[in-house]
């Protein structure tokens, strides 16, 4: 597959479109269903962060994703126009003091399910590799 | 996304289908606050017709959990398919639910 660039609004509605066009793109590469659940869940978590924090969902704003296979695993980079942030310093949502918080779980999930993720030195652009055997 | 309510004796089953995600959370929420504010004493939310869960999702139930727990109530989990227990397990939220196999198993248990 070549690379795949797509740009869209920050708005809620451009998550499930922009989710729905990479699953299909995979359709040819016999993915398991559990494996598709976590690239679903995990760019669907993405860009409501590059959505709602990144763009503070400014319809203004765009987000830019970029797709592609090579090696067998997927791609993605979702980049949005946000002054980005440092992931690092995002609580862990396991501890006993943030386990009945609602924020911080989309960046977990993120970092558990996908095989590497990488942020750009700004922090608004997250890279998402996971394989797809 | 759908959620039914039924009654068995003075336990509420709130029976959900479908997808529960930054879309879909807030009508989950609406549903369920009718009901927390009767404080329901005892809710079993059976999740075993919701085949996606994302972390908007996670974070309504937890929401519902804290508002139950703030007036006494119980709530349980039921019907969780093996993926969606995953990410119950991976964010530790395991820990923080009573997770019942089934909507039978929640009801009989309380």
């Amino acid at each position: 597959m070549n690379k795949i660039s797509v740009e869209a609004p920050s708005e809620i509605r451009s998550i499930r479109k922009i989710s729905s066009e990479i699953l299909k793109s995979l359709s040819p590469y016999d993915v398991d269903k559990d494996r598709l659940f976590d690239i679903r869940l995990c760019t669907e978590e993405a860009l409501r962060n590059a959505i709602v924090h990144g763009n503070k969902a400014d319809k203004d704003l765009h987000i830019k994703v970029r797709y592609w296979i090579e090696t067998g695993k997927i791609a993605i980079e979702i980049e949005d126009e946000g002054a980005g942030f440092d992931p690092a310093a995002v609580a862990d949502p396991t501890e006993n003091s943030n386990i009945m918080k609602g924020s911080g779980r989309g960046i977990y999930l993120i970092r558990k399910l996908m095989d590497r993720v990488d942020y750009n030195k700004k922090g608004n652009t997250i890279r998402m590799e996971k394989a797809l055997k | 996304m759908a959620v039914k309510i039924e009654s068995k004796n003075d336990i509420t089953i709130c029976r959900a289908e479908g997808e529960i995600d930054i879309t879909s959370s807030p009508e989950l929420k609406k549903t369920l606050d009718k009901l927390l504010a009767q404080k329901t004493p005892k809710i079993v939310i059976d999740l075993v017709k919701v085949t996606y869960v994302d972390s908007s999702g996670l974070a309504t139930l937890v929401g519902i959990l804290k508002s139950v727990r703030s007036y006494g109530g119980k709530m349980r989990l039921a019907g969780l398919s093996p993926k969606i227990k995953s990410l119950f397990e991976i964010t530790k939220l395991d820990k923080l639910f009573e997770i019942a196999a089934s909507a039978e198993e929640a009801i009989a248990g309380f």
